[in-house]
This record gives C-alpha cells, sequence and structure tokens, in this order.
C-alpha cells in the first residue's frame, strides 16, 4: 500500500516536473484523464462546497471541469449519426448544448453523491488517433464496474467522445434511442423533447432551491 | 440399346441426386467458395462469448453480411465480417455483438454512424462493444433515459 501511494506521489511528481518544463507537452491520454478527475473528485470532496446552499456552485464547477474532459460535439455528433449532416450549423449547435444538459442532468447529479468510490486506471492503448483508457471503480459495496473512456486528440489535448461502461457504449445507447425518436416521429421532436425535459429540470432545481431558502 | 437408355437415366438421375446433395450441404453449411461476393471488414472485441463463423452481421434487424472467421489477435478476438451488396460503412460505425431475445444465438449488430468517412474494403471497424454478461451484470447499472 505505502509502496503505491509512493509510486503514485513519485508518478505526480514526475508529471508535475515534465508540464512545468514543456508547458505545450501533450502527456499520454491516461494522465491527463487522471489529472482532470483528481480535479473532479477536489470538487466533490470541497468540504466548503458539499453544503447545500453551493449545490449549484458545485456543479458548475463540475460542469465546467466536464467541458475540459469531453469533447460534447463529437460525442453529439456520433450520437446523432445519419440524421447529423442534414442539421444546418445552428441546429448543430443548438443540438450539442442540449446534448450536454442531458448529460449533465443524467450523470452530473450522479456523480454528486460520490462517496469515496477508489477510481483505478488499469491500462491505455492507443490506436491511430484514438485512445481507451481503461478504468474501473469500485463501489462502497465492493463490486467492481468497468470504465472505459474513448479518446480523441483535439490540438495538444485528449478528450473523451465515448464512455463504455460494462461493455454499454453511451454513443451507442444515445444514438440508437435518438435515431428511434426521429424515425418515429422527427428531429423537431427530439429537440422539443430534450428542451422540455431540460426546462422541467431547471423548474425543479428553482424550486428545491426555493423551498431551501 | 434399351439396357443402356436405362442405365443413363439411372446414372443422370444419380447425379442430380448428388448435386442436390452437394448444394443442399453447401446452402446449410454456408460455405463460401472463392471468396464469396461483397468485402470483409474486422472488428476486434475483447470477447465474442458464443458468437462463431456463419452468424449474421445486421443493421436495423436486416442481414447484411456474416462472420467469415474469427480468431485470436494480442489476446483480444478478431472477427472478420463479410458484407454483401453495397452497405456502406462509416467510419464512427459501432460493433456490437448481441443475443437474439434471452438466450438466443448471438449476432453481430452494427449501428451506423454519421461519419463521412467510409470504412474501406479490409479496413476495420473501431468502435464496439462487447457481449454483455447477464450475470455479472447483476446489481449493476443502467444508462439514463432520453
Amino acid at each position: 500500500m505505502r509502496v503505491r501511494r509512493c509510486g503514485v506521489v513519485f508518478a505526480a511528481a514526475l508529471l508535475a516536473l515534465l508540464a512545468a518544463e514543456h508547458p505545450a507537452w501533450a502527456g499520454p491520454p491516461t494522465e491527463q484523464l487522471r489529472a482532470q478527475i483528481d480535479r473532479v473528485l477536489k470538487v466533490l470532496e470541497d468540504p466548503e462546497l458539499k453544503k447545500e446552499p453551493r449545490a449549484l456552485d458545485r456543479r458548475a464547477a463540475v460542469r465546467k471541469i466536464a467541458n475540459d474532459i469531453f469533447d460534447f460535439s463529437e460525442t453529439a455528433q456520433r450520437s446523432l449519426a445519419r440524421h447529423w449532416a442534414p442539421r444546418t450549423p445552428a441546429e448543430r449547435a443548438e443540438f450539442v448544448q442540449l446534448f450536454a444538459d442531458l448529460l449533465e442532468r443524467s450523470y452530473i447529479s450522479k456523480i454528486e453523491v460520490y462517496g469515496g468510490e477508489k477510481i483505478q486506471f488499469i491500462g491505455e492503448s492507443i490506436d491511430g488517433d484514438r485512445a481507451t483508457v481503461r478504468t474501473r471503480i469500485t463501489t462502497r459495496e465492493g463490486s467492481d464496474i468497468p470504465i472505459d473512456y474513448r479518446m480523441l486528440p483535439r490540438g495538444s489535448r485528449w478528450l473523451v467522445y465515448d464512455v463504455v461502461i460494462e461493455g454499454v457504449s453511451l454513443v451507442a445507447n444515445y444514438r440508437a434511442q435518438f435515431n428511434k425518436i426521429i424515425t418515429t416521429s422527427s428531429y423537431k421532436e427530439l429537440v422539443k423533447k430534450m428542451r422540455t425535459k431540460q426546462e422541467e429540470f431547471l423548474e425543479d432545481e428553482r424550486q428545491r432551491r426555493t423551498s431551501l431558502k | 440399346m434399351e439396357r443402356t437408355r436405362v442405365n443413363v437415366a439411372v446414372g443422370v438421375f444419380m447425379l442430380l441426386g448428388i448435386l442436390a446433395l452437394g448444394y443442399l450441404s453447401i446452402r446449410l453449411g454456408r460455405v463460401s467458395f472463392l471468396g464469396g461476393s461483397g468485402y470483409v471488414v474486422t472488428v476486434d472485441f475483447p470477447s465474442v462469448g458464443g458468437l462463431k463463423a456463419g452468424s449474421t452481421v445486421e443493421i436495423a434487424g436486416v442481414e447484411i453480411g456474416r462472420v467469415e472467421s474469427i480468431r485470436l489477435a494480442d489476446y483480444q478476438a478478431r472477427v472478420t465480417l463479410r458484407v454483401v451488396g453495397d452497405v456502406k460503412l462509416q467510419d464512427d460505425s459501432i460493433a456490437s455483438i448481441k443475443t437474439k431475445g434471452l438466450i438466443g444465438e448471438k449476432y453481430v449488430r452494427i449501428s451506423p454512424g454519421g461519419s463521412e468517412k467510409i470504412i474501406p474494403p479490409g479496413g476495420r471497424i473501431r468502435e464496439v462493444e462487447a457481449p454483455v454478461d447477464f450475470e455479472e451484470l447483476l446489481s449493476k447499472y443502467i444508462f439514463g433515459k432520453v
């Protein structure tokens, strides 16, 4: 245990050194992802932000880091798949925004209940311009959930475009759902649905906040 | 003379029978000669869990090809798919191994992407989903809904 901690400290020190020496140096995907996840954990574990009135600040902080981890536009494009090409630039921008909101609703609220689950980095493989970083989360109950991050290089950084949890791909999941909605009704209907959901969510949040005051 | 004719008739009949049998076994055995038609793409899965050569490849439930071979490459399963017809697979297509029904046979499902890049013949589908292991999945979780 101690040996491993020393190893981690050493690796972090080494990374800091390298980063300091070469500001534009793009580290391997794992190191970048680890650094970003550490940032998220720091926010989640911050006792000041844990207080209920600061919940929104906390969420905003997580979302800000999420923007540094994910390439939301790539994920949105891949999820919309065949239906992406016919969209106008304005529609695309709107969709990416709605999609990011959808991910925030579904996941950031779940991340907020984080309570010290262990995250292990198991390995990484780079295949051309795509990387897979394999991680494992050990829950408090002791079950392991394998999570793979699929990443693409964007400038000097690697950004996540798909998350594969327990072999189930996030993009594949949303692609199937979006395709079903678009083919059975229309793209307009999908956007309307996503927008209503987001408005409902914001309304709920507002009510929760006012009831707290 | 009469005798020879009967013999020839029997011979031809036998030959037809053998040919029919050969045809049947080729069809049922799903053997393809001379590489077959269409083109091949490969996919690397972490595990194939019950997928076999000859299993179907589907898009939207429609068969677009078959699994030609499965072999081990770098401790992963390298599956070669033969796609027949002029179905184009986009670069961001996702290949998943699915089960027909709850305990049915395994097949490869391809969910077409939206990329402008098309996978060339002999290319590789890089986005994959391994088959879901239901036993391992107990008490595990599901993605949020739209």
